[in-house]
């Protein structure tokens, strides 16, 4: 679904990615783990293609294309969902109002009708209930004064109303209590299935404790260093990163 | 002098010739004759730089005569009382609850004469400002609205002022006069609007007056559209632990010019004052604020903001100005601007005038600042970019009238938004 | 303000001697007489007496301007001599050691280096003192290196046809009341020629001296940095105190090619005035620079002195991807008004400017800052960031900020904030709390609030700056 190809991007001249490779199948789960400042929320910005990062060698494929070529709402369209680590406060516009036009526009490009206003709030309040937000958090401006919490959980429920075949998960766990915490790898859980992937990037190996992942990765200094299974993030939270500056000079 | 003067001039005798009440023929010389005495302001002219007054000399303007019907702005079922005002003429008000009296310049006994004397003489006595004179010298009706001490209202007195079709080429000089009592409480809408597409000049001065402990929601909302010129002030007065919140909004019109003086004159009074200005079109919209700190331990906080669109021009001047012995002021203004158009045009001025050193004082002014991380978010979620802008747009002025606390004033003004906003984006409002 | 603060801090203006010279001075009166007298004094060609003259008839038509937040006698340009000169500069010296000893004293003096062997030795030094310029130090090294730096009145001799092309290019005669009586009078000043690609070996410097009772300084300075040159340039100004007010009004034109350089810092600490206000300069001055294509022209002006101050360095971003820069910090006691700031006018694609000015007012003083930015049509991507700071000392002054901002582009950005903070008298107990004198605490205050600024200036002056600061506050706040 998702393939990655020795990708390297900058910002405002500073190199962050140097040479990195992925590959995503449909229906896995890949954990994406690594010191501060590694470049992991830099490899969600540069997927989703947020302006100032440039890409300057290498390739990602999503489904066959070459995500570069895509403007950024077109790769959501076609199906690329980005939970941000910092979701953006947008005061003035009602929560409600950007859902109804991110679901509008997402539908339109799959050829779908839109809802009417009347269906939507419906469903927009059901998956309110799942993610465990209370409904006035719809009439609230876009995360305005929300707590960290209740940003990610809101984002998860734009996850849920959107429906993408690839969600790239940007630290969604942190700042989260138990009960969120559970509340959000339901979420993520429910949404498993065998068409969809999911890059989940995390500090905390006790999430993988609920969103069982298929492959871990350490993203260091720009690359993934190594890869393995479950059993590498336990061992990921025994070591430490120290280890890294020794095997990868 | 300038054009508009011969016509007026003109006017103001007739005025003159029609009275018997020689105070107020007094009151108005002396407002003409400072009228006519000041130069007409050109692009060297400080306070008009940026607001040319072409659109105003080529009519010859006449004074309004009292005249038909016209409907104005209705807020549905927001309960209320509501005094409309046809070209400058009280046709109706709603009964009004013990606490609050209006009294008419155009009715006034011998008594109500006195107290007008005094009252219009207390305040903007040594005016000098250009409109506000011309009001001083054409002035036909004033409204005194006065709220008893104590008296605190359930409900919002809605000043409704409606230019109507038979106001093509006149002139409407009108005078609100509000006196707020000690401890009384308020809210006071204040609407233009018009019926007419003949163009038309209306010349509006608003009065406050806030006694200690007095508090007063204000709104001040210039809905008309067209072929209007807007030129007018509102002044306010705080006394002690007075509250003034006050929120304005123009769009609309060939030229809308606002001027609004606030002054502390008690300790411990408050004020917000916010704002909006929308032009597009050709249209031109100018508010020049004024904040005189003239005593200790006041507050002050302003936001304005404005999208200017076409060929449109904005313009702001926010003055703060701390008095000697306004210590421990807190004086805060924001002013942001956008434009959507390569011909649109924006000047803007914050000032600051500081003559007192234990206090605390900024202002920030923005122009075409947009936001970028708001806008990856919103294409991230597959919104198309054109949309996006429209939706941040409205969402930089719609973040005041959220913050307003009369849910039926955002429910009247945010349609109005949308529409001006609408093209092609999804604004319908939900939930 | 509190006594506390006011009894750490009395000074006197320590530029404020007079240098005994005979001086050959023209008696005061303007007319077209006196402007060709000058013109014969400094045995100009015809096209520059033409020059001052059609300045000095446009002047003549002009009216003094009166928008400043300033409030002032307005000169009698009748009662003011035009011109003077040390006798000794009658005949011209051929180099810096026919020069008159007392002449050359008087800058040693002010701490100003006028021998090439010096510590100094990295600084290129033109002095100028009343109306004629008395020596030009490195020349010969500045040579090598292709850069011409002489006096103005030299360049006009010399170099006439890089002077007809520039003077006036940026400054046009008219363009206001004080630029057009300069251009008609304007008496010396330094030029300055960075030829293509040169990077100037040295900091090149003017210090402007007046000495001479009731004349005004009316110098003109024009530095033109050819493509790709880069130079960095200081002016310093002081003169005695007196108890009548005396007039500079100067005129500085700045032209960066393509892809050019140029830094021009200015320490000014012309004579303030007493403690009641009595005498001090009035400067009025001109700056302004014309940035073409990625050229990059930076201000920094760090004003102690002068009466009256109306004075805003300004950038024509005319090139593309051009940068303008201004730091100042203004600072203002007793009675000094100064009305102070600059004008980034942006008329290129994707051009920038950065405006960073902290004014600091003590006593009975009035200190502003007024700014335009103008972003016009073609400004596409153009950028603008203004930062104002305040800083009271006193109750008694007052801190103002009039910025004017104009936009025509829908794709520029600007961004503009301004705060007034104060130096309290909390503040000052603490510091004696922890031991450290109030004179050196206000000083430390105040050097901090002036940081961003004197980083801007040149190393060797950044420390001169932060000491004259200290010696202005010493004698200021209160
Ligand atoms: N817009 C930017 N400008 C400059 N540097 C940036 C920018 N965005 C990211 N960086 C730098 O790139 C590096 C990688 O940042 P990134 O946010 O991708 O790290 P991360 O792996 O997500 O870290 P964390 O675990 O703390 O979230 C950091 O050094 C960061 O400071
Ligand atoms: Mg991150």
């Amino acid at each position: 679904m998702l393939k990655i190809d020795n990708l390297a991007a900058q910002v405002e001249d500073k190199v962050i990615l140097r040479g990195l490779n992925l590959d995503v199948k449909a229906g896995e789960v890949h954990a994406i783990m690594g010191p501060n400042g590694a470049g992991k929320s830099t490899l969600g910005h540069v997927l989703a293609g947020r302006a100032g990062y440039e890409v300057t060698g290498g390739s990602a494929d999503f489904d066959g294309q070459s995500l570069f070529d895509l403007e950024p709402e077109e790769r959501a369209q076609a199906g690329l969902f980005l939970a941000f680590q910092y979701p953006v406060e947008i005061p003035g516009v009602s929560n409600m109002e950007f859902l109804k036009a991110s679901v509008d526009a997402v539908r339109a490009s799959r050829g779908q009708e839109a809802l009417s206003s009347m269906d939507f709030i419906k469903l927009a309040r059901e998956k309110c209930q799942a993610v465990d937000l209370p409904q006035d958090f719809l009439k609230r401006g876009v995360n305005e004064g929300f707590s960290g919490g209740e940003k990610k959980r809101n984002e998860l429920l734009q996850m849920m109303l959107l429906e993408p075949k690839l969600c790239i998960l940007d630290e969604t766990d942190s700042g989260l209590d138990i009960d969120a915490l559970q509340v959000v790898a339901n979420g993520v859980n429910a949404l498993r299935s065998p068409d969809r992937a999911m890059i989940v990037v995390t500090h905390y190996q006790r999430l993988l404790d609920y969103i069982v992942p298929d492959y871990v990765h350490v993203l260091a200094k720009g690359k993934i260093v190594k890869s393995g299974g479950r059993e590498l993030a336990l061992e990921l939270e025994k070591q430490g990163y120290g280890w890294i500056d020794e095997e990868v000079a | 002098m300038a054009v508009v003067s011969m016509q007026a001039q003109n006017a103001h005798q007739q005025l003159q010739a029609a009275t018997d009440w020689n105070w107020l023929s007094n009151w108005r010389a002396l407002g003409w004759e400072r009228f006519s005495n000041t130069p007409w302001p050109t692009r060297k002219t400080e306070d008009w730089k940026y607001t040319p007054l072409r659109s105003l000399t080529n009519t010859d303007w006449q004074l309004a005569a009292p005249s038909g019907d016209a409907q104005g702005v209705d807020f549905d079922d927001w309960s209320r009382m509501t005094l409309t005002l046809v070209d400058g003429q009280l046709v109706d008000h709603d009964a009004l609850p013990e606490g609050v009296s209006v009294r008419l310049l155009s009715k006034a006994d011998a008594q109500t004469r006195g107290d007008f004397e005094q009252r219009l003489s207390r305040t903007l006595a040594g005016e000098r400002q250009l409109f506000n004179v011309f009001n001083q010298a054409m002035l036909t009706e004033a409204v005194w609205i006065e709220i008893a001490p104590g008296t605190v209202l359930d409900k919002p007195l809605h000043l409704n002022q409606v230019i109507s079709s038979a106001a093509t080429e006149r002139v409407i000089p009108v005078r609100v006069l509000v006196d707020v009592g000690d401890r009384a409480e308020a809210t006071l809408v204040e609407t233009f609007s018009n019926d007419a597409s003949g163009a038309v000049f209306i010349n509006p001065v608003t009065e406050l007056q806030l006694a200690a402990n007095a508090r007063l929601r204000h709104y001040h909302l210039l809905l008309e559209e067209g072929d209007v010129r807007h030129l007018g002030s509102v002044h306010a007065s705080l006394g002690g632990y007075a509250n003034l919140d006050s929120f304005h909004m123009a769009l609309g019109g060939t030229l809308k010019r606002k001027d609004l003086v606030v002054e502390h004159n008690g300790s411990g009074a408050e004020l917000t004052l916010n704002g909006v200005y929308l032009p597009r079109g050709q249209e031109h919209i100018d508010y020049h604020t004024t904040l005189e700190h003239c005593v200790p331990h006041c507050t002050s906080s302003e936001v304005f903001r404005g999208i200017v669109a076409d060929r449109a021009k904005a313009v702001f001047n926010g003055r703060i100005h701390i008095h000697k012995d306004a210590q421990k002021t807190l004086a805060e203004l924001s002013n942001k601007n956008l434009l959507t158009s390569h011909q649109a045009e924006v000047d803007t001025k914050p000032e600051l005038e500081i003559y007192a050193d234990d206090v605390k004082c900024a202002h920030g002014a923005t122009v075409a600042q947009r936001d970028d991380s708001a806008l990856f978010y919103f294409l991230a979620r597959g919104i198309r970019r054109e949309e996006a802008e429209v939706m941040l747009n409205f969402a930089f002025i719609n973040e005041l009238l959220d913050g307003l606390a009369d849910a039926p004033v955002r429910d009247l003004l945010q349609p109005l938004l949308r529409e001006r906003f609408a093209q092609g984006a999804a604004l319908e409002p939900l939930a | 303000m509190s006594e506390n603060i006011d009894q750490y801090l009395k000074s006197e203006y320590a530029a404020g001697w007079t240098t005994d010279v005979e001086s050959l001075t023209i008696p005061p009166g303007l007319n077209e007489d006196v402007i060709r007298l000058i013109s014969a004094k400094k045995q100009e060609p015809e096209w520059m007496l033409e020059w001052r003259l059609q300045a000095f008839r446009a002047w003549l038509e002009m009216e003094e301007p009166n928008w400043a937040h300033v409030k002032y006698a307005k000169p009698d340009f009748q009662s003011l001599s035009y011109y003077s000169s040390p006798k000794s500069m009658e005949e011209r010296p051929k180099s810096l050691d026919e020069v008159d000893p007392e002449l050359l004293r008087t800058y040693e003096k002010l701490g100003i280096p006028v021998h090439e062997q010096e510590v100094l030795a990295g600084v290129a030094v033109d002095m100028v003192f009343d109306s004629v310029s008395v020596g030009t130090t490195f020349r010969e090294k500045l040579k090598d290196a292709g850069v011409i730096f002489c006096s103005i009145s030299e360049a006009i001799q010399e170099y006439p046809e890089l002077v007809k092309k520039y003077l006036g290019s940026v400054v046009p005669q008219k363009d206001n009341f004080y630029a057009a009586l300069n251009s008609a009078v304007f008496s010396d000043g330094s030029f300055v020629y960075i030829p293509k690609g040169v990077r100037c070996p040295m900091e090149l410097s003017t210090y402007f001296r007046i000495n001479e009772a009731k004349t005004g300084q009316f110098e003109r300075t024009l530095l033109i940095a050819d493509e790709g040159s880069h130079v960095s340039y200081l002016e310093g100004c002081t003169a005695p105190m007196r108890d009548e007010n005396q007039l500079h009004a100067a005129v500085v034109e700045l032209v960066a090619l393509d892809d050019a350089e140029i830094k021009y810092s200015t320490v000014q600490n012309w004579y303030p005035g007493n403690e009641e206000g009595e005498g001090g300069i009035f400067n009025f001055v001109t700056k302004r620079g014309m940035a073409h294509n990625r050229s990059k022209i930076s201000w920094t002006q760090v004003e102690t002195g002068s009466a009256v101050t109306w004075k805003y360095p300004s950038c024509i971003l005319k090139g593309d991807d051009s940068i303008g820069e201004f730091y100042s910090v203004a600072l203002t006691s007793n009675y000094q008004q100064a009305d102070t700031g600059t004008k980034m006018i942006h008329l290129g694609k994707n051009t920038r400017s950065t405006i960073i000015a902290k004014g600091i007012s003590a006593k009975r003083s009035e200190n502003a800052y007024r700014g335009l930015v103008r972003m016009n049509p073609g400004a596409e991507g153009a950028r603008n960031y203004t930062q104002c700071d305040s800083l009271l000392i006193g109750d008694q002054c007052g801190a103002h900020t009039f910025p004017y901002i104009e936009s025509k582009n829908p794709t520029a950005v600007i961004e503009h904030e301004a705060t007034t903070s104060k130096v309290s008298d909390d503040q000052l107990f603490l510091c004696q709390q922890r031991g450290i004198d109030p004179e050196k605490a206000v000083s430390m205050i105040v050097n901090g609030f002036c940081k961003e600024v004197f980083k801007e200036l040149p190393m060797e002056f950044a420390v001169e700056a932060g000491k004259l600061l200290e010696v202005s506050l010493e004698g200021a706040v209160g």
